[in-house]
């Protein structure tokens, strides 16, 4: 009897604190912001940009997101927070069919919706904070390439696969540029990683024996990043240099080393400040579709087109600043 | 002496309400507490809106659930039914998309691999006599093995028909979610099957003692046969109703969903070593864990609060009623 109403007195201190919260401050803009995953440092550097944005703003900013593989975890995020009545809510979408159900849902009751890192369908959204298009990661990975070579001279590419979406549009654009602006570079070889460390390095070491002319090897995949600076430093070819687009951990022993030159990607930092930017702007009417431009605090103008806001030039990682960031 | 008297007391009121439905008792507490808090810390908690979201968002572990408990009645477990509904799921998709059946028989099909399913664990633990839980942890890497395999991983059916959409995400009149009729029949079916037949009764026997059973005269192979494949058939149904929720069927449906059964199974009184166990109880762990996630979603709190305390919450309910029916034996 007494162990019977031991049981129920230890769920009371619950009701007792239950009872001290409030429900959702009104007069203060809630901000709900979803990652892919919780738990990647990747998205880890995003909240804390999105933090920064929240403060000076006086948004409530709401952190929450699947920890587990759950393809449905998504989708009851959203329904909660369209329970609750958030203002507007910020998506990086894993499954865009599946969220967009919800999404539009949300925007049927009023709630401003943005996506942000990965799009969902066009009409589940208002706008996509989109951190980099084809032609600007084309364009700086170029950029760093003929700094490099000092404006002339041979370089390969190593790719993810060779049917790989989001390169093969980034290998296009490379090539308009090259017949344009970067008239003096040669695109001399294209060879597959897919997605694999081992087998960039093996591609690597192939394509330098082949191709002993080429002094830059720009790696485009995020594991091919360190499997070619590998196979580079293993060469002992003091004269060739790596580049590429990737993630600054694994790239940060090869930036130290110097055979790793430059590793180009977005700023997470400022991905996840700009959503909050804009999530803030949108709801206070501030920011309308139409507009082109759109002034995003410490940012300053950016460049709207049609409904993404674009995030700018992508981010170059060197030996110097990588150790700034930790994803 | 008045401990003496207040056992007496005790003594009596065990006579009136036996063993499961003193923990329906405390766990019906458990829900209201978690109602009482919820309604003061979340922001909306308490609203026909709200109840809908949760009943909907947990059809799919409650019709896992409910076919679950017969099978750990037996002293059984079905390891494979989250992986069973994915490969279910993305069968019907390609059935829908690629062969271009018609979305009602794209449907049945998916209830039949899910059948099919079960009717292979059935097998494997009646006739193989493989113990179920080494059969349903095979059975669980093969399903969601050959659903990966099929779709490559990346393959995502979508494009589903709007009727069939409705099942999923459609209102009925009064603002119930479409797929809580289909929970309902489910457990209705459920509680007459193991509370008011002959086979139910022979299910408990099973579980407290197989060879026990089988001596008087209740064909062990064939209930246990009959409870997996309502097991794959219960994944199958899942299935359909997950796709039309989220309006797709990818080979990551139901991941984990397993576990999230078998807590609210076993919350809600089921024996693991068979022999005891009770739908509603089925009923009332289920709804324990979902008002938890939902409203820790609602108030505020960090959502991995949800794992914390429903482990807290399934070792304080198992403590409780060890402890309650140590003492009502002694």
């Amino acid at each position: 009897m007494n162990l019977r109403l031991a049981f129920l007195l230890a769920l009371a201190p619950l009701v007792v604190t239950g009872c001290q919260r409030g429900a959702e401050t009104k007069g203060q803009l809630t901000v709900a912001m979803m990652p892919k995953n919780k738990g990647n440092p990747y998205f880890v550097s995003c909240h804390k940009g999105a933090q920064e944005a929240a403060g000076p703003l006086g948004v409530k900013l709401l952190w929450d997101g699947p920890t587990e593989t759950d393809p449905a975890k998504q989708n009851e995020v959203v329904e909660a927070w369209i329970t609750r009545g958030v203002d507007v809510i910020a998506v990086s979408v894993e499954n865009k069919e599946a969220i967009s159900t919800a999404l539009r849902k949300a925007r049927g009751q009023g709630i401003k919706v943005v996506t942000w890192d990965a799009d969902a369908e066009h009409d589940a959204r208002d706008l996509f904070v989109n951190q980099a298009t084809p032609e600007g990661i084309a364009d700086v990975l170029l950029e760093q390439t003929a700094r490099i070579l000092g404006g002339k001279g041979s370089f390969a590419i190593i790719t993810a696969s060779l049917t790989a979406a989001n390169q093969n549009e980034w290998i296009k654009h490379i090539r308009e540029l090259l017949g344009a602006k970067y008239a003096g570079l040669t695109l001399v070889d294209v060879r597959p990683s897919d997605d694999d460390r081992k087998r960039a390095f093996d591609e690597t070491q192939t394509l330098l024996k082949v191709h002993p002319e080429v002094k830059v090897v720009m790696a485009i995949a995020s594991p091919a990043i360190p499997g070619a600076a590998e196979a580079v430093k293993q060469s002992g070819r003091a004269d060739v240099k790596v580049t590429g687009l990737g993630l600054p951990n694994a790239s940060r022993p090869y930036l130290k080393d110097g055979v790793l030159d430059s590793v180009v990607l977005w700023n997470t930092m400022d991905l996840g400040y700009l959503t909050i930017q804009v999530a803030s702007a949108l709801a206070k009417g501030t920011l309308k579709p139409g507009q082109t431009s759109f002034t995003a605090g410490r940012l300053g103008p950016l460049t709207v087109a049609g409904d993404n806001v674009l995030l700018g030039q992508p981010f170059t990682f060197t030996k110097e600043n990588v150790d700034h960031f930790d994803f | 002496m008045a401990s003496r008297k207040a056992d007496v007391t005790a003594a009596a009121v065990r006579r009136h309400f036996p063993g499961p439905l003193t923990h329906e008792a405390l766990l019906g507490v458990v829900v209201l507490v978690e109602l009482g808090y919820f309604a003061a810390a979340g922001s909306n908690f308490l609203s026909a809106g709200n109840a809908a979201e949760v009943a909907r968002a947990s059809v799919e572990i409650g019709l896992l659930a409910l076919a679950l408990t017969p099978v750990i009645v037996t002293g059984g477990i079905d390891l494979s039914v989250g992986s069973l509904l994915g490969l279910a799921a993305v069968l019907m998709g390609a059935m829908y998309r690629d062969l271009g059946l018609p979305m009602g028989a794209a449907a049945l099909v998916g209830v039949l691999v899910g059948v099919a399913g079960g009717a292979l664990n059935a097998l494997l633990v009646t006739r193989l006599g493989v113990p179920p839980l080494i059969a349903t942890l095979g059975t669980y890497s093969l399903f969601r093995g050959v659903a990966e395999g099929f779709t490559g991983g990346v393959r995502n059916y979508t494009d589903f028909p709007a009727g069939f959409l409705f099942l999923g995400q459609g209102r009925l009149p009064g603002g119930v979610p479409a797929q809580l009729p289909l929970l309902l029949a489910a457990a209705i079916f459920f509680w007459l099957l193991l509370h008011r037949t002959p086979a139910g009764r022979g299910l408990r026997a099973i579980g407290f003692s197989p060879d026990g059973a089988r001596y008087a005269g209740i064909p062990v192979a064939r209930r246990l046969a009959l409870v997996y494949v309502l097991s794959g058939l219960m994944a199958g149904m899942g299935a359909a109703v997950y796709a039309a929720r989220l309006g797709q069927a990818k080979a990551d449906a139901g991941t984990g969903f397993e576990l999230f059964a078998i807590t609210a199974v076993v919350l809600g009184g089921t024996s693991i070593f068979g022999g005891r166990g009770s739908v509603p109880g089925t009923l009332l762990g289920l709804l324990a864990v979902a008002l938890l996630q939902n409203g820790l979603r609602l108030s505020d709190l960090p959502a991995e609060l949800a794992g914390i305390l429903t482990g807290v919450m399934l070792i304080a309910a198992i403590g409780a009623h060890r402890v309650f029916s140590e003492r009502s034996r002694g």
